[in-house]
Formats: structure tokens, C-alpha cells, sequence
């Protein structure tokens, strides 16, 4: 169960770090749907393996949500968009050592967590933090609707695994709640980024920027 | 029975009056408030006399916290309520009264659930069912607001979410997977065993998720936006109740805290947070030249007064924060709705814009020239009475600096809110007298709001001692 874990998580983890890395959007969504799926796989395997047949729901659920519906959504809202071009030359290292400094800040913050538990999944738990701190990072430095969005479903990815692994899954009511309100997340975002784009015919947030002060 | 009432009638009419026509919305939607405001009475009275109350096999539980925070939540929503109309076109119910009061059943659902998962659930759902009432008025401000609002308030609360994971993991750890284990009377009774430095992370998390959602600085940013561009009703809903829910949500973690990981630890981070957020507020209270924006920033200090009381702790902190809470909702729901009629007279914002509101427009301006004094702490009216509490409290439970330096951001905030107030109130108006609203839809909700501000004052009414001592008694353990 240990190695089986750390596998999924570390390559939940790398498809994060993948997804800091790549420009272009339809790169990027697909990484959110590949690291959806580990953690999809995540939890069928900690169900499996630790004879709790309600996470193995979960997963299925999870998987029909993040790696179906919400992926949907997402082309959808980035159909209308103009291709952000790629600038020559632009590199993302800083980004991606922002990334490696959070993934050693998240084994430091877990350390107390760690400390609790005798778990055989508690080796993943820091990936999984390292994951949801990753997707904040994508959020708060997005420079567009969609990257905010993407950011904010990669940090929700982060702390599903988390919970997977830190305690085998919540009860199935909250469960059911978060599965919702993340999609009704998704829906609203999709109809205001709509909105914003007829209001200022592109989604680049620089020029949500009139509020101040 | 009182509590799922409580919960089906803002629910049932908000269904309803998805497929009301506009003539029959308008009464559905009077009907719709008057019956929440009357079930969160009758919750109040029911929970006064038997202590607790609990449905659906626990899930639901009201004690007297829950009775208070939902009592203010069907008063401001009736207050809204009444407002309403006047920012809803007739062709337009449909996509304004659903949502106010799913809006409303969202929060009273948070502050009467047992489980803290589902209050998470219920304190996101208060978002999702206010964007498009922010964004009501479909402008390019307003759009970019509900942008702004949905996004920083769902980051933030999924950190919540991390720090209700957290919680939950170290009660599982310490007890395995007992029925009900996210329950808030089971963690409450099992708080003592649980790992205190797992518990303090979780807590750090809470309350920055749940923070971002009351407008605690620094997470504030989307604040002033919402309730500036919003249509005063839901500004009042969202300044007076909804910062409190998020309140509410780190009060019910605050025993678990502290019974897990000793007293000083939560205490010093809500300490921090509300001098944090007071000592912005006071700085953009005198920058603001709009004064939506200036009553939400007022919202924002206010925030972290309550935070200071809760902090500060000791039964008088705590009762002292509850009344402030209950004081500010009244006078800031009444100050956004008079804010709006102001703002449809004068045809904007601007502080610079507004002079001699008491001659152009005498009763609004009166009402005004009430609310911002109220505000501003000024005896008789309540406020007044919960800041000298919280920060007696603060002298009291030793945390004198702290208090003394709060009171010194208290004043910067006063002189701050009193310079625009004169700048609005005074003056010689450039234009003739406006009409102004007139009968009791009009007059009634600020005349009661004013009232209860002077009683909370000077004469409390009977009852309200006895409850917020078990109010206190439900925090400080």
C-alpha cells in the first residue's frame, strides 16, 4: 500500500509541477485531467486496500466530475479566448523553483501531521499538500480567468489527495457537498468568464482592474 | 419541527419563486421573509426555554449561539426584504428573489448544522448564492466584483476546507472512525485527546479560510467591492450577517482549540487579525471617497473588533463580541439600505458628491446622520455598549497593550468616519429638496433597527443577559 501510494501521489505531484511548466492552455487542461485521473486511481486503490468500499464511490464520482464534466466545462469556457501567445524566449524557471520551494515548504508544514499518524499512506501526505500549495500558486499568479480557475481546481485536487490519504476519505455527506459545490464553482465561473468576455471581449484579467482602493 | 421549518421556508420560497410571475413574486417574497423571520423567533424563544434543540437525528442543533446568529440572520433578511422591491424591475424577480433567499437559507443552514463539513459546505454555498446577487445590476463594476468575490472567497474557503480535513484527520487518528466523528459535539468532547500541534495547523487554516469569508485583513480585498456594487439589500445582507457567519464558523473551532492545544494559542492569532484588520480599516476609512466603500470598510474594522472580543475572551469578551455583532449587523444593514436611497437621489456614490443630505432630504439624512453615529460607538446606542464590553474585557483578562493600542485605531477609525459623515450630512445641498421614500416600507424597518440599536444601548430588554451568558458560556469553556 506504502510504494503504491507514494507512486501516485509523487506523479500527482509531477503532473503539478508539469502543469507550472507548460504555457499553453489546451497542455495545461490536459495535465488537470491526467493528474484527475491519479487521483482518481488514488483513492480506488487506498478503498481497495483498506476495505472501505465508500472511497471507491468517491473515486468513481471524483473521476466523473474532475475528469469528464469539469474538463468539459473548461473547453468550453476557453473556446471563445484568443490563444494566448506563447512569448518567445519566456521561460517559466522561476515559476517552476517557486514550485520546488513550496514542495519543501509543504514537507516542513506536514511535519506535525506526520508526527500523529503510523498510516501506511502518511509517506504522501506532504505531496499532496505540495500539490494544493502548487495549485494556489497557479491561481494567485494566473494571469487570466482561466489560470485562476486552473489554479484553484489543481489546489482543490491537492487537498482531496490529502484527505484521501491523511484519513481515508470524509464522511460521504460532505463528500457529496464539496463534489457540488466545486461543479456549481465551475458553472458560475463559466457564466461570468462568458459575461466578462462579451463585457470586455477578452478574459485577460489586467483589465478586471478598475476597482481600487 | 422549529428548526427544519426554519430551513424549509426560505428554501421552499425560493423554489417557488423561481416560477412566480412578477406580480405573485412580490407577495411570495414578503411572505417568504416574514415566515423565516417568524420561524427564527420562534427558534430563539424555543431555544430560551429548553437550551438545545436538535432535529433530523442530530444533524441539526441549535443552541444558543446557533438561535442568536439565526435570529440576526432573519432580521436583516426582513429588513432586506422589505427594501427589496425597490431595486427589483419587474421583469426581473426572477433572477433576484430566488437567490436572496437561497442566500438566506444557505447561512441559516451553516449556523444551525452540527456537522463542521457541512458547515463548510453551507458557508460555500453563501457564495455561490450571492454572485449573481452582486452582480445584479450587470455592470462593468459590478461584473468585476462577482469576479473578484467568487474567486478570492472560494480560494479562501477551500483553505477552510484543508484546515476542516486537518481537524477531522486528527480526531480519526486519536479515535478512529466513529460515527459522526466531524460532528461539533463530538469534537468538542474529544478535543482534550486530540494531537495539539495538528490541531493548531487546522486552526491556522480555519482561520484563514473562514476569515477570508468574514473579511478579515489581509483577506479582506474582495470586500469592499462586493458590498459597494451590490444592490443595497444584499450590501446589508452580506455586511450585516454574512462577515458573521464567517465569524460564527471560527467560534464554534475556538473550544476545540483550546481545549487541544491550551488557551493563549487561538487567542493570539484572532488578536493579531483584528488589530491587522481594524488598523487597515481605519486607513482606508479616511482615504474612501465612496461612501458604500467607506461603510464597507467600517465592516471591516468592525470585524476585527469582534475578533478582539473573542481574543480577548473571558465571558464579557465573548458576550460583548456576540452583542457587537448583533449591533453592527443592525446598524450597518440600516446604513446600506439609506446608503442605496441616497445613491438613487443624488445618482452616485461619491462622498465629494453628497453635501447637505439633512436639508435635501431630512428624514433619510436624519436616519443617516443616526446610523453613522451608531457606528461610530457613540452612546445610546448599542455599540457603544459592546465596545466598552470588549475592551473591558481586554484591561480585564490582561491583554492591556493590546487593548490600549486597539482603542488608538478605534479613535483614527471614529475621526475617519466622522469627517465624511460631516462632509455628507452638512453643507448647503447644490440641489433643490428630493423626494423621498415614503410609507412604511419605507420608514418601519429603520425605525425598528434604530430602536433595537437604542435598547441594546441603554435598557436591555429581558432575555438578552441570560442568553449571551450562555452564549458566552458555549465559546469560553
Amino acid at each position: 500500500m506504502t510504494s503504491t501510494t507514494n507512486l501516485l501521489a509523487f506523479v500527482g505531484l509531477v503532473v503539478a509541477l508539469l502543469l507550472v511548466w507548460r504555457q499553453s492552455w489546451p497542455g495545461r487542461l490536459r495535465l488537470f485531467a491526467a493528474q484527475s485521473v491519479v487521483l482518481a486511481l488514488l483513492a480506488t486503490v487506498v478503498g481497495v486496500l483498506a476495505a472501505r468500499p465508500g472511497l471507491v464511490v468517491v473515486g468513481a464520482v471524483f473521476a466523473l466530475v474532475k475528469v469528464w464534466i469539469i474538463p468539459r466545462v473548461l473547453r468550453r469556457i476557453a473556446a471563445g479566448a484568443p490563444v494566448r501567445p506563447v512569448a518567445p524566449g519566456k521561460s517559466s524557471g522561476i515559476a517552476l523553483l517557486v514550485a520546488g520551494a513550496l514542495v519543501v515548504a509543504a514537507y516542513v508544514v506536514m511535519l506535525p501531521v506526520q508526527a500523529a499518524t503510523r498510516l501506511p499512506t502518511q509517506g504522501a501526505i506532504p505531496l499532496a499538500f505540495a500539490m494544493a500549495l502548487i495549485g494556489l500558486y497557479v491561481c494567485v499568479t494566473g494571469r487570466d480567468a482561466l489560470g485562476h480557475i486552473l489554479g484553484f481546481l489543481v489546489f482543490e485536487n491537492g487537498v482531496f489527495g490529502l484527505a484521501i490519504l491523511a484519513t481515508y476519505g470524509l464522511p460521504g455527506i460532505v463528500e457529496a457537498g464539496v463534489f457540488l459545490d466545486v461543479l456549481v464553482i465551475v458553472f458560475i465561473m463559466e457564466v461570468v468568464v462568458v459575461q466578462v468576455r462579451r463585457e470586455h471581449a477578452s478574459i485577460a484579467e489586467e483589465r478586471l482592474r478598475e476597482l481600487r482602493g | 419541527m422549529i428548526l427544519v421549518l426554519l430551513l424549509a421556508i426560505p428554501l421552499a420560497g425560493a423554489l417557488a419563486l423561481l416560477r412566480a410571475p412578477g406580480r405573485a413574486a412580490r407577495a411570495l417574497h414578503g411572505a417568504t421573509a416574514a415566515l423565516t423571520l417568524a420561524a427564527a423567533a420562534a427558534l430563539a424563544v424555543a431555544v430560551a426555554r429548553a437550551g438545545v434543540l436538535t432535529a433530523l437525528g442530530g444533524f441539526l442543533r441549535a443552541d444558543a449561539l446557533s438561535a442568536w446568529m439565526a435570529a440576526l440572520i432573519g432580521l436583516v433578511g426582513a429588513l432586506a426584504a422589505v427594501e427589496a422591491p425597490r431595486y427589483v424591475a419587474p421583469g426581473a424577480t426572477g433572477r433576484f428573489y430566488p437567490l436572496l433567499h437561497l442566500f438566506v437559507f444557505t447561512m441559516l443552514l451553516a449556523v444551525t448544522t452540527d456537522d463542521v463539513g457541512f458547515m463548510w459546505v453551507a458557508v460555500e454555498g453563501t457564495t455561490l448564492a450571492s454572485v449573481f446577487l452582486v452582480n445584479f445590476e450587470r455592470t462593468r463594476a459590478s461584473l468585476e466584483a462577482a469576479y473578484k468575490y467568487l474567486l478570492i472567497c472560494s480560494v479562501g474557503i477551500a483553505m477552510a476546507f484543508l484546515g476542516t480535513v486537518l481537524v477531522y484527520f486528527a480526531d480519526v487518528q486519536q479515535f478512529g472512525h466513529a460515527e459522526h466523528a466531524l460532528r461539533w459535539t463530538t469534537l468538542l468532547r474529544l478535543a482534550p485527546g486530540l494531537p495539539p500541534r495538528v490541531v493548531e495547523l487546522a486552526f491556522v487554516f480555519l482561520v484563514v479560510g473562514y476569515g477570508t469569508k468574514a473579511g478579515l485583513a489581509p483577506m479582506h480585498t474582495w470586500l469592499p467591492d462586493a458590498h459597494s456594487e451590490a444592490p443595497a439589500p444584499v450590501s446589508a445582507l452580506m455586511s450585516g450577517v454574512l462577515l458573521s457567519v464567517g465569524v460564527y464558523a471560527v467560534l464554534r473551532f475556538k473550544p476545540v482549540v483550546d481545549a487541544a492545544a491550551g488557551p493563549g494559542f487561538a487567542a493570539r492569532i484572532l488578536l493579531a487579525l483584528g488589530l491587522l484588520s481594524m488598523a487597515v480599516a481605519a486607513a482606508f476609512l479616511w482615504t474612501s471617497s465612496s461612501y458604500k466603500r467607506l461603510l464597507a470598510y467600517s465592516s471591516v474594522e468592525h470585524v476585527g473588533i469582534v475578533c478582539l472580543g473573542v481574543g480577548f475572551g473571558g465571558p464579557w469578551g465573548v458576550a460583548g463580541a456576540l452583542l457587537h455583532i448583533g449591533n453592527h449587523a443592525l446598524a450597518k444593514s440600516v446604513l446600506f439600505l439609506l446608503a442605496g436611497r441616497v445613491r438613487a437621489a443624488y445618482g452616485t456614490a461619491d462622498i465629494a458628491a453628497v453635501r447637505g443630505l439633512l436639508a435635501r432630504m431630512p428624514r433619510t439624512g436624519a436616519a443617516f446622520l443616526a446610523g453613522m453615529l451608531a457606528l461610530m460607538g457613540l452612546p445610546p446606542f448599542g455599540l457603544f455598549t459592546s465596545e466598552v464590553m470588549i475592551f473591558g474585557a481586554g484591561f480585564r483578562e490582561g491583554w492591556g497593550a493590546v487593548a490600549a493600542v486597539g482603542l488608538a485605531v478605534l479613535v483614527a477609525a471614529f475621526a475617519g468616519l466622522l469627517r465624511a459623515t460631516q462632509a455628507m450630512c452638512y453643507g448647503v445641498p447644490e440641489r433643490e429638496p428630493a423626494p423621498e421614500a415614503a410609507g412604511w416600507p419605507a420608514t418601519l424597518p429603520v425605525g425598528v433597527a434604530l430602536a433595537l440599536l437604542v435598547l441594546t444601548g441603554l435598557a436591555w430588554p429581558p432575555g438578552l443577559a441570560a442568553a449571551l451568558d450562555r452564549i458566552a458560556a458555549i465559546v469560553v469553556r
